[in-house]
């Protein structure tokens, strides 16, 4: 269970942004995003052996060519504003078939992340995820910010778009981050250092399905860049947000006009108080989820014939 | 967990560079539990380690299978008169790299195995009187020159497609290969709706294989008895039942089955395979 380096490059007082696949892959888009856009350079990776099962076998003439691991990789960026570490799961070291990583493989992944991020002199970690709210996908995702430690709080408050957990109605500050997203600020904080989790906002009903929502990833950037004091183009990440929302827009319309007129309701909310008391509750989510799943399965088998 | 409590060997074999043959428990139809089922009782062998389950299945309890409970397990057997060692277990339910490398530190480190042979069977829309290929996967070019005078497929062109994952098998084999242990993923096509009973003919083609790659001189009479009884039972299906023939015949000539045929085909040949 091990680092490999790549390069060892010389930086001054990097942060870390880390982040694992979610739902709607919100946070990966974003910070996978990012690493491309400012063309960050590989820098090292964790071993996948003990974390991961096999995720791909290439076979040419009967003969195994190449067995693929998810790759958990770090990459470095000096800007003229700061230094970066971008560090990227593909997949999460969950056992027992779970999508979320818990128990001792995730803890030692998470540790080895923060060796890496205390080697090269990081002080503050970010990570990603999804929140999933009352929304409608027409409104702009919102950004739940949750630190690692109360000192964080009147910095994190002056974020543009974003909401802390005791905003949101009926939590009174409390809530989960599964997975190693959630897991790595908790850590982080063992070992002294700071960590912020910045969750886009998906639709409720979009939860379950296996679709990217990249229109959160760029609610996540634009609160994560100032928040780093970086400036960035934001083209590809737009282009992305567009297309998804042209397609779900597509998909929308063919729901039928029952499970529709449920959903337009979210379009009333606008913030997450105890305002939006009654516009959507419990059993109300429950049911659309519940539409719509039979929905999808029936297009699903309509599709096949 | 300390190395030492991963496994435990009871007796060291004392072999000469001997080969190893590995099946999982879950394999489809039980195909490979049951070629080593038949190989450990023919060949007398002895069971000479296994690998623990803690850190590789999930202790929260047991699953009941047939009435009774099941446990996970991972055993090594040996025949010393023909020089293999044959392995059957559970697949593990995490660590898998530590577990291939147990399979493959006592195989290989301890015993000095030579080449390995992993097998199973994979589901096949085709009719069950079509023949028993044994298909393989090799790990190198010399594993391919040690199986092609046995007419063993090795020709494929692959490659896992998103939201599948690699066989244990093919796992195994490219871990023997990181340690130049020449190795080969071996599976024959059963089909469907002999999956809920048994295929003796796929069991006899490995058996053949193996007898004559290892010079075992074994006894197949019992497969043969096995195979003319489930034909016999076939037959009697196709009397009763024609409508099961006709997609039987169906399949034959590669015409498709309809879904609610196929599941009717399964439903009705399994019910009728494991009466008594």
């Amino acid at each position: 269970m091990g680092i490999r380096f790549i390069k060892e490059p010389e930086l001054i007082n990097p942060v870390m942004i880390a982040c694992w696949p979610g739902i709607g892959n919100i946070g990966l888009i974003a910070v996978d995003n990012m690493r491309r856009v400012l063309q960050a350079e590989e820098m090292a990776y964790i071993e996948p052996w003990d974390f991961f099962y096999p995720s791909r076998v290439i076979i040419h003439g009967g003969e195994i060519r190449e067995m693929q691991f998810p790759a958990s990789m770090f990459y470095y960026k000096r800007t003229d504003q700061r230094d970066l570490i971008f560090f990227i799961g593909e997949e999460q070291p969950a056992e027992g078939g779970r999508v979320y990583a818990e128990g001792s493989k995730a803890y030692a992944m998470a540790n080895l992340v923060l060796d890496i991020a205390e080697k090269f002199g990081c002080k503050r970690i970010y990570t990603s995820g999804a929140a999933v709210a009352p929304i409608h996908h027409t409104a702009r995702s919102r950004v739940w910010v949750v630190p690692n430690s109360k000192a964080l709080l009147p910095e994190v408050k002056k974020y543009d778009n974003c909401l802390l957990m005791s905003d949101i109605e009926g939590r009174g500050g409390q809530g989960n981050i599964t997975g190693l997203n959630g897991l790595l600020l908790g850590v982080a904080g063992r070992r002294g250092l700071e960590a912020v989790c910045m969750m886009g906002e998906i639709p409720v009903y979009l939860q379950g399905f296996p679709f990217p929502y990249p229109k959160a990833s760029k609610s996540v950037l634009e609160v994560l860049t100032p928040a780093l004091g970086i400036s960035m183009e934001m083209e590809s990440i737009n282009r992305l947000a567009e297309q998804s929302e042209f397609e779900l827009s597509s998909l929308y319309e063919k729901l039928p006009p029952e499970i529709k007129e449920q959903l337009d309701r979210l379009k009333q909310v606008l913030i997450a108080t105890e305002n939006n008391a009654g516009i959507i509750t419990e059993e109300d989510k429950k049911k659309i989820l519940e539409d719509i799943d039979k929905f999808f399965k029936r297009e699903g088998r309509e599709e096949q014939h | 967990m300390n190395p030492e409590q991963v496994f435990k060997v009871y007796e060291s074999p004392r072999l000469k560079k001997p080969s190893l043959i590995a099946a999982w428990i879950e394999d489809a139809g039980k195909l490979g539990p049951q070629v080593i089922d038949f190989l450990v009782q023919k060949l007398d062998c002895r069971e000479f380690g296994e690998i623990l389950p803690e850190g590789f299945f999930p202790m929260s309890g047991v699953t009941v299978e047939d009435d009774v409970t099941q446990f996970p397990m991972s055993k090594f057997f040996v025949s010393d008169e023909h020089n293999l060692i044959i392995f059957l277990s559970n697949t593990p339910r995490t660590d898998w790299y530590r577990f291939l490398n147990t399979v493959l530190d006592i195989t290989h480190n301890e015993c000095g195995v030579k080449e390995i042979y992993a097998l199973g069977a994979m589901v096949s829309s085709a009719a069950h009187t079509m023949p028993r290929l044994i298909l393989s996967v090799v790990n190198s070019p010399q594993m391919k020159d040690i199986l092609n005078p046995y007419g063993i497929i090795s020709d494929m062109e692959y490659e896992t497609p998103p939201g599948q994952k690699p066989t244990i098998n093919s796992y195994l084999v490219w871990l023997a290969w990181k340690r130049g242990l020449p190795g080969a993923s071996l599976w024959i096509p059963v089909s469907y709706y002999l999956i809920p009973a048994e295929d003796p003919r796929a069991c006899k083609r490995y058996v053949d294989f193996f007898d004559r790659r290892f010079n075992l001189g074994i006894d197949t009479q019992e497969l043969d008895d096995r195979m003319a009884e489930q034909n016999a039972k076939i037959a009697r299906l196709f009397k009763e039942n024609p409508a099961v023939e006709g997609f039987v015949r169906r399949l034959e000539i590669n015409q498709p089955l309809e879904p609610e045929e196929s599941e009717r085909l399964a439903r009705e040949m399994g019910e009728y395979l494991n009466r008594p």
